[in-house]
Parts: structure tokens; C-alpha cells; sequence
């Protein structure tokens, strides 16, 4: 196999910090190469390197053994490279085709866009891929998966020799990251050069043929993945062995929170459970089966359109999430940069945002209280780095996630709802988030986790309810918590035998 | 995107809200030397005073302007606002009405203004620019309708003496626009509702999941400004003597040129109290020169433009990748 892609001791120096650091690796012609990494190990400025974005300090890119000068990323399009981002650059109002064409239309005369044309060649790239994808469709009507498709035959219409790709899966339910992966493997045996980078360990080994580890800006090392285990290279990412840890329950019989036949004008319908003190309650289905709807509920974001719900016995109705923060609910949510964060305000104005009575003793905000509180929540959370007038768009995922932790923990939140609360976070940050929900759970705090990676429902969950089409399709208990159990009742069962009856 | 922004940790942290302001200031600095080398007398007492008098008006509509910027908006219906409220100040002025009440009617009419832009933005969910732009003309034709298109004239003298007053050598106007700035501060640096106003324009939909109060904020902002622009007219008209129902044409681009200037983004989120009226004076202070120095009212404008696209490009490379 020749080198189709070969990075020669590339570093980039930026003014304050040294990103990368004599990194080099090579991934041939139809190889699919996963590149493995925590976040801050210097994946994104790799890629970013390779798409033109940044030029390296010192070391080259090569390209079947040809160094290239990658000056922008119109010059990494032009030499082969396509990149697929994590948040697609995609423009929804315009359709698969014109999505497709986007930047260099087929044209009649160089005036006229060539719009049958351009539909009949996108129409032949995604005959092969996924023919039920309509090229003259809205790209906004289409599903994540599919849009991911599309751009990756994108790719192939500029026929790229190189395909880099930066956690395309993120938000994919099993099924569609299968068909996805046939169509990488499609591109591999084309002969296109695959760079895979996903935090989803489970993925990487079941679709790369071998990983570069990336940890502080420098190669780890490249492996072959058939001949290391999930947990060795874990340890490479993380610098350290993560000790694999057993589920412990606190959950008692106090009934803190009693949901009885809530429904929304969406999705959500006919939902009962109850939610216990100190017990951590995990939500589990496929994208789509109402799980967000249902969390966005209780949280007061949505309004319910029947059904009642009680905390400590006492009835409530939520309005809007203020209603709810008063009753004690605080919801994670699952896109934090869109629905957690505010950007540019510090991790204090942030944690603080919930809670602004508590420090707010005479109509003016009690600075020194306010400080005093968001360095006792942002230890507790272990912050890191401890900068907490610092904006929090400059922290890491997973530090984002536990500045909003600490905001209901500020607020005084006694039921902590949270969706995918490790989506889009490093390895290291994940454990040290699992362990914070259990020492909430052993404080007495009534937490509900929603989330699609299965193992993560198995190690926090003391009860898991599955969702199916907007309600509780099955109730497990601690002893038959199994990946198995849970998939089959979250996948809808199209040809039941009522239904069968029913259409006869 | 992770690993750059691991990347620039220190730069990034000093440059808060204070740095940006030192910039401003350092711009102002520079055109007060210019004018100061060009024009003889520019740094006389009496001119100084000049350029902040001149500069209140526009300094008290940018102030409003800024939270309305902040909390993701814009209100283009200011100057309009300014004119209701002072057509209907001074008739009642004129009608005999006692002074007081005369002015607080002013200010009603500027925070009912404000209100209804308000609720049409927070309730009914309409795009900002568009329904000031609709309030723009709707409350400059109840301006013209209501006076028949004439000026209001014959202020009493007890009237003008309050606005046209001074207080520690200062003219009242910059007394009054100075405290207002002061409170505007306040509220923005030490209140719930100015971390709520920065918030919601950082990002309403987290604001809305951390429990801000979304319409009363925005609602807030918009009944700020109105209040604002009808001070602004108060102090005009007691300085004039009339008020015109066209008064305050044009008001609500500078004041939101000098809130740019003063480092607010129109995508809300970002804003400095102290950048604004560094802001205003600064066009304040450039006009005052170039009048002094007989540039005709058109080289006037084009050095307005320049100064705002010049601000807007200095901040934009300072501030490196966006």
C-alpha cells in the first residue's frame, strides 16, 4: 500500500502554546485511519492544517510521496482533500443538489446554473450511497445521517483522494451510523484515503483498520487495531489506566418526583413514572422517540398539553423553566453550546444565571457572595483551568458541562435532569462527570440521564424507562439493565401482530 | 475547535470589556490631539464644554440604545420617540399645564413607546429591526398628526431655566446624561437584570433554560430606551424653546454608531456603558472640530462614516479570528 497521505513532522507554534509537535503518520490509498485523541491533543489543528486553514510551522504535508503546499482551503479542495465537519456546513434552504454544486455550479455558458444537471450528477453520486435521497429536496428536510451523506458525496463529486472526517456519528442513532459506515467503506474501496476522528472508541475499532493516538500535540503512537485492546489505547489517550467502574445505587423509596400521564403537542404522550431521592433514572430509546421532548417537560421549557406531575407529593404546572428552577428541576441540555452556554460571559456569570436572587440580597449583586459561591461550585465540579472570570467558550466541552452542573447546583436544584450529558466530551472528563453524578445521587438528588450510548446508560442507571414513539415502551430494573433488553424495546415493531390484524 | 482554543489562553482573558474601552479612549485621545493641533482654541475651556453638551443628547439615546444592542436588539424608533414625547410635553407646556407633570407626561409617552416595541419583540415575536422600523414611522406620523406638521412654540421661560441650568460649571444636560450613565453602569455591571439583558442577547435560548425572564428583559430594554429618547427630547426642547414634530430626524443612527464605536455587537451579548459615551464623544468632539475649522456639513458626514467603519476595523483585527 503506498502512502496516500503522509504527514512529515508537522508542528505549529502559536504564540502562546505549541499545538502540535513533530507530528507524523501515513495513511494509504483505502485505508480507513482513525485519529484518536482527548480534547486539546491537537486532532482539530491537524485537521485544520490539512483543509488549509492553518499553514504548520515546520514540516510538510505529502500526497502519494509529493510534498504539497496546502496555503488555504481552496488549494487542500483543488489537491484532493475534503473535509467533513462535525457541525455540517451545509445551507438548509437550498436543495441536496445546490448544497452539492455549492461554490462551483455546473453552469450553461458559465451564466445560467445548470439545474437538471447539476440534479442528475448528484442524483448518480447518491445512487450508491443512499438512493431514497432526493436531490432536488430541501437539504433542510433531510435527517442528520442522511445530511452527512450527502456530504460525503460531495466529496466524491470533487473527487477527493483524501476524506478527513471530524466526528461524523456524533449524532447518529446505531442504525444510521451502520448504513454510514458501509459508505465509508464504499469510499475506501475506491481507493480514497479515510482520516476518522471520533471520541466513539466502539466505532474506531469497528471501522478503522488501524489509529494514530494523539496526546499534547505529539504522536502517541500508530497502531494496528486488530492487535490492541479498547482499554490500551484509552490508556495512550488518556496518559493514565481509568480504572473500569462498577455501578453503585443510592436510590431510596422517598418518591421525589410523580409524573402521571403527561403528554405534549409534539411527541410526548401518556408518560407515568416516578422518580425517587438519591436515585439515578435513565431514559433510553432512539433519536426521535421523544426522550428530549420528555425532559424539556419537566423542565418547564415546554408546556404539557395533559397529565399532571408532583414534587414531594405536591402538584405543579410549569410555565417556563423559571416555574420549574423554583420547584427544584435543572436540565442539563443535551446542545450545550445552543441551549447551555452563553458564550462570551465568565464561568461565574454563567454558573450564577439561575440564581441570580440568591446573590441579589438588595436589588444589587453581591460580588464578593457570588465569587465566594463559584469557586466553593467550580472545585466541587473540578473545574479546570481554575479561571473563573475566564470566558467559558475558551473551556473545553466537558469543563462546560460542569460549569452548568454547577449552576444547579448554585440554584439549589434537587432533581438534575440530563441529556447526553457526556456528548461531545473527552474520555477523561466523561469519568470524572459520572462520578459526579453519583456523589449527586448520593447526596440525596433525584437524577434523571437521557442517552444513546448504551454503556453509559448501564454504568449510571439504577432503572432504566425505554422510550418508543413518545412513551415508555419498558421498565427495567438494576438485574436486567443489558444492552440487549434495551434494544429491543427501543426499536419500534412495525408488524406486530395488532397491527397486522388491524390493516387486514 | 477545541485545541485552538487552548491555544490563545492569556491574550484572550486580559482583553475583557476594560481593554476595549481603553480602546476607545486611546481613539479619542487621538482625534482631541488632531483637532487640538489643527484648530486654535479647540482645548479652551468653553469648547471642551461645547463638545460635551453637544454630546449629551446623542450620549443619552446611546445609552438606552446600548442595553436595547446588548439584549440582542436594536431600536431604530428613538428619534420619532423623542419627538412624541416632546410635542406632547410642550403643548401641555404651552396649554398651562405646571411644568412637572408636563414632563413626566413626556416621559410616559417615551416609555409607552418603549413598550410597545417591546411586547411586539418579546411577545409576539417579530424581528427588532423590523418592528422599529414600523414604530419608526408610526410614531413620527402621531407626532406630525397630532401638531398638523407645526412646531409647538412659546416654552415657558420656567422651563427652559430647568434644562438650560448648570451645576458645578457644567451645564445641567451633561449633569443630567453623566447620572444617567452612572445608574446605566450600575444596572449593567451590578443587577440581575443587566446580567439578564447580556444573557439573552449571548444566547436567549440558554438564558431561557437557566430561567431568565425573557420578555420582561427585553421588554425592559426597549421601555429604557423609549424613556431615554424622551429625556433626550426634554432637554431639547428646554434648550430651543419649541419643539418641532420632525425634531430628533436621523437620531437613532448615531446613537447606534456610538454604541458601535463604543464596542457593542449588533449580535448582541457584548456592550460597555463607558465605550458608549466614549463613543458619543468622540463624534461629538469631531464635529465640534470640523465645524471650527468651516469643513463644509458634506466632508462633515463622510468623516462620520469613516471614523464608525474605521472603530469597526480596528476592533475586528484586535480581536484576531472571530
Amino acid at each position: 500500500m503506498s502512502a496516500r497521505l503522509q504527514f512529515d513532522g508537522i508542528s505549529k507554534v502559536f504564540p502562546a502554546v505549541r499545538a502540535l509537535d513533530d507530528v507524523s503518520f501515513s495513511v494509504g490509498a483505502g485505508e480507513i485511519h482513525g485519529l484518536l485523541g482527548e480534547n486539546g491533543a491537537g486532532k482539530s489543528t491537524l485537521l485544520r492544517i490539512l483543509s488549509g486553514v492553518y499553514r504548520p510551522t515546520a514540516g510538510s504535508v505529502l500526497i502519494d510521496g509529493r510534498p504539497v503546499t496546502l496555503a488555504n482551503p481552496v488549494a487542500a479542495r483543488a489537491a484532493g482533500i475534503a473535509m467533513i465537519h462535525q457541525e455540517l456546513q451545509q445551507v438548509p434552504r437550498l436543495s441536496v443538489a445546490q448544497n452539492m454544486f455549492l461554490g462551483h455550479p455546473v453552469t450553461r455558458g458559465g451564466i445560467f446554473v445548470a439545474r437538471r444537471e447539476q440534479q442528475r450528477r448528484a442524483a448518480k453520486a447518491l445512487a450508491a450511497m443512499d438512493p431514497s435521497i432526493d436531490p432536488a429536496a430541501p437539504l433542510g428536510s433531510l435527517k442528520v445521517a442522511q445530511r452527512q451523506i450527502v456530504e460525503i458525496a460531495r466529496a466524491l463529486l470533487d473527487r477527493a483522494r483524501i476524506v478527513a472526517m471530524d466526528e461524523p456519528t456524533s449524532s447518529l442513532t446505531p442504525s444510521e451510523f451502520q448504513r454510514l459506515a458501509q459508505v465509508i467503506k464504499g469510499l475506501a474501496r475506491d481507493g480514497v484515503a479515510v482520516v476518522y476522528v471520533s471520541h466513539k472508541l466502539d466505532e474506531v475499532f469497528g471501522i478503522c483498520q488501524r489509529a494514530t493516538i494523539m496526546r499534547d500535540g505529539a504522536v502517541i503512537d500508530s497502531v494496528d487495531l486488530k492487535r490492541v485492546s479498547e482499554k490500551a489505547v484509552v490508556a495512550m489517550m488518556v496518559g493514565r489506566e481509568l480504572a473500569q467502574e462498577q455501578h453503585r445505587s443510592y436510590a431510596s423509596s422517598d418518591v421525589m418526583l410523580s409524573v402521571r400521564g403527561l403528554a405534549s403537542a409534539t411527541k410526548v404522550r401518556d408518560v407515568s413514572f416516578d422518580l425517587h431521592r438519591g436515585e439515578v433514572l435513565g431514559i433510553a430509546g432512539l433519536v426521535g422517540s421523544g426522550r428530549t421532548e420528555l425532559l424539556r417537560l419537566l423542565a418547564g421549557a415546554d408546556r404539557a398539553t395533559a397529565g399532571t406531575m408532583a414534587i414531594d407529593g405536591k402538584p405543579m404546572r410549569f410555565a417556563t423553566p423559571r416555574d420549574a428552577i423554583a420547584a427544584g428541576i435543572g436540565l442539563v441540555p443535551e446542545e450545550r453550546k445552543r441551549e447551555g452556554i452563553v458564550p462570551l460571559r465568565s464561568i461565574t456569570s454563567n454558573m450564577a444565571l439561575a440564581s441570580m436572587g440568591v446573590f441579589t440580597p438588595r436589588g444589587m449583586i453581591d460580588h464578593t457572595s457570588l465569587k465566594r459561591a463559584a469557586a466553593d461550585k467550580m472545585k466541587r465540579v473540578n473545574l479546570r483551568p481554575f479561571l473563573l472570570d475566564r470566558p467559558i467558550r475558551l473551556f473545553s466541552g466537558g469543563n462546560q458541562q460542569k460549569a452548568i452542573i454547577g449552576r444547579w447546583l448554585a440554584a439549589g436544584s434537587r432533581i438534575l435532569l440530563f441529556d447526553e450529558p457526556t456528548r461531545g466530551i473527552d474520555v477523561g472528563a466523561k469519568a470524572e462527570i459520572y462520578h459526579l453524578i453519583e456523589e449527586l445521587a448520593a447526596e440525596g438528588h433525584a437524577v434523571v440521564v437521557v442517552s444513546s450510548e448504551l454503556p453509559e446508560v448501564i454504568r449510571l442507571a439504577d432503572r432504566v424507562l425505554v422510550m418508543r414513539d413518545g412513551t415508555i415502551a419498558a421498565e427495567l430494573q438494576s438485574g436486567d439493565i443489558t444492552e440487549e433488553a434495551i434494544a429491543a424495546h427501543a426499536i419500534p415493531q412495525t408488524q406486530t401482530p395488532a397491527a397486522w390484524q388491524a390493516r387486514q | 475547535m477545541s485545541d485552538t482554543t487552548l491555544v490563545q489562553p492569556r491574550s484572550e482573558f486580559l482583553r475583557g470589556v476594560s481593554m476595549r474601552d481603553a480602546g476607545t479612549l486611546i481613539g479619542l485621545v487621538v482625534i482631541l490631539a488632531v483637532f487640538g493641533a489643527l484648530v486654535p482654541g479647540f482645548f479652551a475651556e468653553r469648547n471642551l464644554i461645547n463638545i460635551l453638551q453637544q454630546s449629551s443628547i446623542n450620549a443619552c439615546l446611546a445609552l438606552g440604545m446600548t442595553l436595547v444592542i446588548i439584549s440582542g436588539g436594536i431600536d431604530l424608533s428613538v428619534g420619532p420617540t423623542a419627538a412624541l414625547s416632546a410635542v406632547i410635553s410642550a403643548s401641555m407646556l404651552v396649554a398651562g399645564i405646571p411644568f412637572p407633570l408636563a414632563i413626566a407626561a413626556g416621559f410616559a409617552i417615551g416609555l409607552g413607546c418603549g413598550l410597545v416595541n417591546g411586547i411586539l419583540v418579546a411577545y409576539v415575536g417579530l424581528q427588532p429591526f423590523i418592528v422599529t422600523l414600523g414604530t419608526l414611522s408610526t410614531y413620527r406620523a402621531l407626532a406630525l398628526i397630532y401638531t398638523g406638521g407645526n412646531p409647538v412654540l412659546g416654552l415657558p421661560a420656567g422651563f427652559r431655566a430647568v434644562f438650560n441650568g448648570s451645576l458645578f460649571g457644567l451645564p445641567l444636560a451633561v449633569v443630567i446624561v453623566a447620572g444617567v450613565a452612572f445608574v446605566a453602569w450600575i444596572v449593567l455591571k451590578k443587577t440581575p437584570f443587566g446580567e439578564y439583558l447580556l444573557a439573552v442577547g449571548g444566547n436567549e435560548e440558554a438564558a431561557y433554560i437557566a430561567g431568565v425572564p425573557i420578555a420582561r428583559t427585553k421588554i425592559a430594554a426597549y421601555m429604557i430606551s423609549g424613556l431615554l429618547a424622551a429625556l433626550a427630547a426634554q432637554i431639547l426642547i428646554g434648550r430651543l424653546g419649541a419643539a418641532e414634530p420632525i425634531l430628533g430626524n436621523l437620531w437613532e443612527l448615531d446613537a447606534i454608531a456610538a454604541a458601535a464605536i463604543g464596542g457593542a455587537s449588533l449580535m448582541g451579548g457584548k456592550g460597555s456603558i463607558v465605550g458608549t459615551i466614549l463613543g458619543a464623544v468622540i463624534l461629538g468632539a469631531m464635529r465640534n472640530g470640523l465645524t471650527l475649522m468651516n469643513v463644509q456639513s458634506f466632508y462633515q458626514l463622510l468623516a462620520t462614516g469613516l471614523i464608525i467603519l474605521a472603530a469597526m476595523l480596528i476592533d475586528r483585527v484586535t480581536r484576531g479570528r472571530g
